[in-house]
């Protein structure tokens, strides 16, 4: 487990260091001058090559490289062009709103998706289940732009029960953590409901039932217990993509979260900004990634971490 | 992180007015930043010697008196008695600084207004002098845009504290998210705010912005889209305010071409504007969000003369071009996309209009942020328009026209000109103009120079945005000013 644990460590470090060094180099190659988002569109060259020597974009992108190992090293990932503050810490002050909502969003996503997706497998192929299964499939279709808006007019709008945008009181979570779960549920559900489908049908459940386990033992025990890994990973990765920021439904709810922040920073050419995103987006989602395999044990007793399956 | 003003379903509480800015107000500060709805509250915190009433006249603030002494030389008089919110007095070292701090400012944008950073010699504890080497007539108006901070707590960069003399004070702010709760200032010298509670918050998608006033979360809301305008006008509890605006958006040629280019020849620039249908522009897309240009800058700021008007006669356009030898020309017009409300929508139909005269156009769409600076100082690629909105934030002609028409070619040499906009002449009497103390011959200056620039048919086609916000009507008091921003002492909340 603790050679895992290093081995794991080391390839996360290594994955972290080359996609910020990526992301580093790509975003100095793509179209756009920070200077010019800066200083404005009637900055005078004089102006913008101030600006360029004060944020060391005059420098060669090997020298700037090196300068953000350094940095790097000591936990400075430089100064937000356009908030004049260390963009570390600019990402840090976003980022509990980015997890509150993904937070939320998840468990929401649980608390509704596997009951869901038991009561369709128990029941598939019958009429319900159809209908269920076609609702699931509604709102894995439904773009979140579209389903945000909705819920925004009914119930901010018409029937003015909860807040439009943004962070102000709690009830400003709910509309969002929605729109989000909505698409996560009919993705987890159906999930869920197809595993659990295929575990109905094995011959281990089959000699379970003749040798009388009960029902709900069957299902939430047995079968549940085989279903959970491909869900957990599911849950997982979609809970690492929303701390990436939920970029369309923070823009859609005005939520100050980092998806907007990096949106905001991708059009200002902040490139210290862009990096320290991409820097913590990236270790959170590996973090993620290495909880959810170290619950597969826990899950699946067949599973030891850091040796070949059985 | 949730703020305490707001009742549990979002509605600001009775005595909080709720503002949604489109842009992130990282700054209470304006050196960088000074954009339309930012001002109004920058200017809730922080006040300069003068200010601009809604009408673009100029107001007193922290100065009592501002007078020409001397045709280079201003002598100005402080308030008596003004405090800072930190209850430090408003000195004299304050505003010295605060020039100093703006000069030094990398990238401000205030600099290009100032054709030189006046000398400030005091001469007792209240009154002082503000030296120009030439004359500068219209300092009054530029100190309107120099917000005084203590000495001791200013820097050239946008301050992230909230000390000022300004009828607010920062109770908190939350610059990541561009969030700021402003209290009133309850030693404010001047006329005290009726609204006790100011919460602003960043918004930048429209369609929330709409939805969250029309939810009365938020009260005050700006920069709307004609679309929004009209899907808001009519809703009970609403109200849109208007108002003819500072900025131009403008059809602009590029000059750098040569000499025996089309382009070049200002008959061909002339025949090319008889192409495009300005009404139906304005009435079709634009919704009347806007008004057609009569001259060469806004019509509505202060020295802007009525010097030409834009007409649409296509069979004109052909004929023109017919008789100047110019057929099939190949047009590549630019933009960026965001530059003024339904771009894409104008500069398709624009497109039409011009094949209809036998142009051969071109359409090269740049997202915000990307390179279009680049190519608009002729650098990135070749192109013959550029649909681009100049602003100006003194409200006056004068800026406006040493920003766009005051090339030089000096400046041309390192592409800092007005996308080659380069005429000696009329350079010389915009620099003649700048200089005159005289109103009244400055008016006829301005005039004559407007004239002269409008021959040299600068652009296709130009409108002035109008100034918009929309308001519940529970909003009472807001006067909205032609730089899109209001005063928010004089805003009140009827319950």
């Amino acid at each position: 487990m603790t050679r895992y644990l290093i081995k794991r460590l080391g390839q996360s470090l290594l994955t972290i260091f080359l996609t910020v060094s990526t992301v580093f180099i790509l975003v100095r190659l793509a179209p756009g001058d920070p200077a010019q988002a800066y200083a404005g569109p009637f900055a005078t060259t004089e102006q913008l090559e101030e600006v360029r020597r004060q944020f060391g974009l005059d420098r060669p992108i090997l020298e700037q490289y090196w300068v953000f190992l350094k940095g790097l090293v000591r936990g400075d990932l430089g100064t937000s062009f356009s908030f004049q503050a260390p963009a570390l810490d600019v990402v840090l002050d976003r980022l509990p709103y980015t997890i509150t909502l993904a937070v939320s969003a998840i468990l929401l996503t649980t608390v509704i998706s596997v009951p869901l997706g038991v009561w369709m497998a128990k029941r598939h192929d019958t009429r319900r289940e159809l209908g269920a299964n076609v609702a699931a499939i509604a709102g894995q279709s439904m773009p979140e732009f579209w389903t945000g808006t909705v819920l925004l007019t009914i119930f901010a709008v018409l029937i003015p029960v909860l807040p439009a945008s943004s962070f102000t009181t709690w009830g400003g979570l709910i509309l969002p953590t929605i729109t989000i779960a909505i698409m996560q549920i009919a993705l987890i559900s159906r999930l869920l409901r197809r595993e659990m489908v295929t575990n109905f049908a094995a011959p281990y459940l089959t000699v379970a039932r003749s040798r009388g386990v009960s029902e709900r033992r069957l299902t939430w025990r047995y079968a549940m217990g085989n279903a959970s890994v491909p869900v957990v990973t599911a849950l997982g990765t979609r809970f690492a993509a929303m701390l990436n920021g939920v970029v369309v439904v923070e823009v859609v709810f005005a939520w100050p979260g980092v998806g907007t922040l990096v949106v905001r920073a991708l059009e200002t050419r902040d490139y210290p900004l862009i990096v320290a995103t991409v820097l913590i987006t990236s270790m959170l989602a590996i973090l993620v990634q290495l909880l959810v395999d170290l619950c597969y044990p826990l899950l699946d007793p067949r599973v030891r971490l850091g040796k070949a399956s059985a | 992180m949730a703020a305490g003003c707001a009742t549990p379903t979002g509605l600001p509480g009775p005595g909080t007015l709720n503002l949604a800015l489109n842009r992130s107000l990282v700054s209470l500060d304006n050196k960088l930043n000074q954009f339309d709805a930012a001002v109004t509250v920058q200017r809730g915190v922080r006040e300069a010697l003068t200010r601009l009433t809604p009408d673009l006249k100029l107001h007193m603030v922290l100065a009592e008196r501002f007078e020409l002494t001397k045709p280079n030389s201003w002598t100005v008089r402080l308030r008596e008695g003004i405090r800072y919110s930190d209850n430090s007095p408003v000195e004299i070292a304050d505003i010295t600084t605060a020039l100093e701090m703006y000069r030094g400012t990398t990238g401000g944008f205030l600099a290009t207004f100032f054709p030189e950073w006046p000398k400030v010699v005091k001469i007792d504890d209240r009154t002082f002098r503000m030296d120009t080497e030439a004359p500068l007539p219209i300092l009054d108006y530029l100190m309107a845009n120099i917000l005084i901070t203590p000495a001791k707590a200013n820097k050239p960069e946008e301050l992230q504290g909230g000390v000022g003399t300004g009828p607010y004070v920062v109770s908190e702010a939350d610059r990541g998210a561009g969030n700021y709760l402003l209290d009133a200032n309850p030693n404010y010298w001047g006329v005290k705010p009726a609204v006790s509670r100011v919460q602003v918050r960043f918004l930048p998608e429209e369609s929330s912005r709409v939805v969250s006033l029309r939810s009365g979360e938020i009260d005050v809301i700006d920069s709307i889209s004609p679309d929004s305008v009209e899907q808001l006008r009519g809703l009970p509890g609403v109200t849109i305010e208007t108002r003819p605006g500072t900025r131009l958006t403008h059809l602009f040629y590029n000059f750098r071409k040569p000499k025996t280019h089309p382009l070049a020849d200002p008959k061909v620039r002339e025949a090319l504007s008889y192409a495009i249908n300005g009404p139906a522009l304005i009435g079709d897309i634009l919704q009347s969000s806007v008004v057609q240009a009569t001259g060469v800058v806004p019509p509505d700021v202060a020295g802007a003369g009525k010097v030409g008007a834009f007409s649409y006669d296509p069979d004109k356009a052909k004929s023109m071009l017919n008789s100047l030898g110019v057929r099939d020309l190949n047009m590549k017009i630019i933009w960026e996309s965001g530059e003024f409300a339904s771009d894409t929508q104008v500069l398709e139909a624009v497109y039409e209009m011009l094949r209809a005269v036998g142009v051969r156009p071109t359409l090269q769409q740049f997202q915000p942020g990307g390179d279009i600076s680049t190519w608009r100082q002729g650098k990135g690629g070749d192109w013959d328009l550029v649909a681009n909105g100049y602003p100006s934030p003194t409200g006056l002609a004068i800026t406006m026209m040493q920003g766009m028409y005051a090339g030089t070619e000096e400046k041309e040499k390192t592409r800092d000109t007005y996308h080659g906009y380069v005429f000696p002449a009329i350079t010389r009497q915009i620099a003649a103009a700048s200089s005159e103390i005289d109103e009244g011959r400055r008016t006829m200056l301005l005039e004559r120079v407007q004239r002269d620039i409008w021959q040299t048919w600068p652009a296709m086609w130009a409108f002035a945005p109008k100034a918009v916000v929309a308001h519940r009507n529970r909003v009472g008091g807001l006067q909205l000013g032609a730089n899109n921003s209001y005063d928010l002492t004089a805003v009140r909340l009827e319950v």
